[in-house]
């Protein structure tokens, strides 16, 4: 633990609580810029993720002919598509150790959070053995948890309404950057299976952000929204965002 | 999040690959951790053990360990667990203490000293009728009430010899959380609260007197009366003055760029108080800049969280950085210091010519302040404890009352230099 503190949490709560003095003692705004710092950070892994994506939606076409050409023998079938795969420089797994090298990251800026805003005595003692000697970190304590009537500090079930909304913005943001990101589906049961993904995932954060400090909320706000916007660009539009289920982009396709 | 939903787009896709066997046929060849870890279906093949046919699996694997992971980040590597630091106060041979589960005990010290398999709590509150809270105040014993302020934000009166409820304000509700120790003068007692505000309440029926204006988000050191004024310090750099009667705001207040860790404490119209930006200020009453900020060039390795004392022009002042440090109270200039070894969270005491310090980890350290050390004190004696220690603590005839963070109460005898036998109690098992 004191490893995992020494190499990546305190420098994530120095450099939050350094932040946030410096954006005129905001520690929203300080989140929100310590989301985009950790994007531009992570962005050579992002831009490898967004491209092995769209990658797969574009092979799309190709992955229907083999499967009207080779439905019957699922050996041969899997063959040519890996062969596929292989040519396009596609790495069906390629966004596996992104993955985990971003859950690390993901958790020392929600311990930063909770730390840096020190809602209890003892977490703001605890706090003081995690500063640096840095004038401005000591300058910026304490902070203040309010941001646009928001308590970061407290649950958003315990701001009440903005909560609510705050909640909603996260479940919303992420059922769009999902269905940016979304395969197209072959065939109905694929198409089923990736709706009923699709709906949980926004609606189990949207819990989630009623049940952990709305400071974390906006975090997951700020990192979906940009997340929304790289891959506007990168993938060059909305994706399967305006079509009702991806088996009709599918199908519109084959058309 | 963006990391999961690529991860499913990448799923999906996958759910087209049946096994394994068809990626190592393809000629993708399983490298890194992939490589050793042994399939299960082909034993003596290296395979990926994330088996391709079960995608969604893998999937919703992935979207249960997100929530798992953040409680994890929240049970064992956020915040420490809250159990408040009551000190001890000592008065008439009892002694009197806030527990970590929400009771306040008092303990008749010389039947424990007789015998200590008895632990003989004289009384504790509250009943079970009564829900617990948080207690980070130190009982304060005036008359023959002793009263508590509660992390949920009410005053408790309780009598000293039966722990029964006198009066408790406010009746209803909460006036916010209680964690600096209130003062008790002129039949008044003053509580300051996470409310922002300073109250005033009778001490005989606990009345409202007056409460000031909000003074800051919120207030948890412990006020301070001089003459006719109360002082308070804030967290966003203000020292505040009251007036004692009707708890208005004086002209003459201090600002400064950082916020204020340590209760305030004064001495010949001069306050001392702890700083966020690790210096310790002293500030003249009435005047705009400090007199002196300590260390003068380079800050302390940490704050100065712990609310000095002062004795005979000196100032003694215990840091987190492990360090007391002697201080001549005119000048601020460093007359001696002292590494404790751990942070010093408890402000120091003074028993006669003795002054005691104690570190978190549970060292108590005594010295003679009618030495003259040169620039490293060295301590008359160094009593471990062994437990770790946060609160506030007391001293009375040779004798000094300790809580430790193991809810246990340590007796240590300056002069022997050891624990007292049958101490420490234990204050977890109720009776």
């Amino acid at each position: 633990m004191e490893a995992w503190n020494l190499i990546i949490g305190n420098p994530v709560l120095n450099v939050l609580i350094a932040l946030s003095h410096g954006l005129g003692g905001s520690f929203g705004l300080a989140i929100i810029a310590l989301t985009i710092i950790v994007r531009l950070v992570t962005w050579p892994l992002n831009k490898r993720q967004l491209n092995s994506t769209k990658a797969l939606q574009e092979m799309q076409p190709k992955i229907q002919e083999l499967q009207k050409k080779y439905g019957k023998n699922q050996q041969k079938l899997q063959q040519e598509m890996m062969k596929l795969y292989k040519e396009a420089g596609v790495n069906p797994l390629g966004c596996l150790w992104p993955m985990l090298v971003q859950f690390p990251i993901w958790i020392a800026l929600y311990q930063a959070i909770m730390r840096a805003l020190a809602t209890t005595p003892e977490n703001l003692l605890d706090l003081a053995q995690r500063l640096y000697s840095w004038g401005i970190v000591n300058q910026a304590i304490p902070l203040s948890s309010q941001f646009l009537g928001l308590d970061l500090g407290q649950t958003a079930s315990a701001n009440g309404g903005l909560g609510m909304l705050l909640a909603i913005i996260v479940g919303g943001t992420m059922w769009v950057q999902q269905k940016m990101t979304q395969a197209p589906a072959v065939d109905p049961r694929q198409e089923s299976t990736s709706r009923m993904m699709t709906l949980m995932m926004p609606v189990m954060f949207g819990l989630l952000t009623f049940s952990f400090a709305a400071g974390l909320g906006l975090y997951w706000a700020t990192s979906n929204i940009i997340g929304i916007i790289t891959q506007y660009f990168i993938t060059g539009g909305w994706g399967n965002l305006k079509f009702q289920s991806p088996f009709q982009r599918a199908s519109a396709k084959g058309k | 999040m963006f990391v999961v939903s690529s991860l499913r787009a990448h799923i999906m896709h996958a759910k087209q690959l049946r096994s394994m066997d068809s990626l190592v046929v393809a000629g993708w060849r399983p490298r890194g951790l992939f490589a050793v870890i042994p399939s299960p279906k082909v034993a003596t093949t290296p395979c990926l053990s994330y088996r391709m046919k079960q995608p969604k699996t893998l999937f919703l694997v992935v979207i249960a360990l997100l929530p798992l992971v953040l409680v994890s980040c929240s049970l064992f590597g956020g915040a420490p667990v809250s159990g408040g630091w009551s000190g001890t106060a000592f008065h008439d041979g009892i002694i009197y203490v806030g527990t970590r589960d929400g009771r306040v005990v008092a303990i008749n010290s010389s039947v424990v000293a007789i015998n200590a398999s008895t632990q003989e709590l004289q009384w504790q509150w509250p009943d079970t009728a009564t829900p617990r809270s948080l207690v980070y105040t130190t009982p304060i014993v005036h008359g023959d009430l002793v009263y508590v302020g509660t992390y949920s934000g009410q005053v408790y009166a309780l009598t000293i010899a039966r722990g029964i409820e006198r009066w408790v304000y406010p009746r209803t509700g909460s006036i916010g959380a209680i964690v600096g120790t209130p003062v008790v003068a002129n039949e008044t007692i003053y509580i300051s609260s996470s409310d922002g505000r300073v109250y005033a309440l009778d001490t005989t029926y606990g009345d409202l007197k007056w409460k000031s204006e909000p003074l800051a988000d919120k207030l948890w050191t412990s006020p301070v009366i001089h003459g006719d004024t109360l002082y308070v310090s804030t967290f966003d750099g203000h020292i505040y003055a009251l007036s004692l009667e009707t708890g208005e705001r004086l002209a003459w207040s201090f600002e400064s760029q950082a916020g204020f860790a340590s209760s305030p404490v004064i001495y010949e119209d001069t306050i001392y108080v702890g700083s966020f930006d690790c210096h310790l200020y002293a500030i003249k009453i009435g005047s705009d800049v400090p007199m002196w900020k300590f260390p003068q060039e380079k800050p302390a390795g940490k704050w100065f969280w712990a609310a000095p004392i002062v004795n005979e022009g000196i100032v003694y002042a215990g840091c987190l950085d492990g360090r007391l440090y002697a201080i001549e109270a005119g000048t601020g200039e460093k007359l001696w210091e002292f590494d404790a070894g751990s942070p010093i969270i408890s402000s120091p005491i003074l028993m006669d010519n003795l002054l005691i310090i104690i570190g978190e980890l549970g060292t108590l350290y005594v010295f003679d302040v009618d030495t003259e050390f040169e620039e490293e004190a060295v301590p008359l004696r160094a009593i471990s404890i062994g437990a770790s220690v946060k609160s506030s603590f007391c001293a009375q005839d040779g004798l000094v009352y300790v809580r430790g963070e193991d809810d246990s109460i340590y007796v240590a005898d300056i002069e022997r230099g050891e624990i007292v036998e049958g101490w420490p109690v234990s204050l977890t098992t109720e009776k």
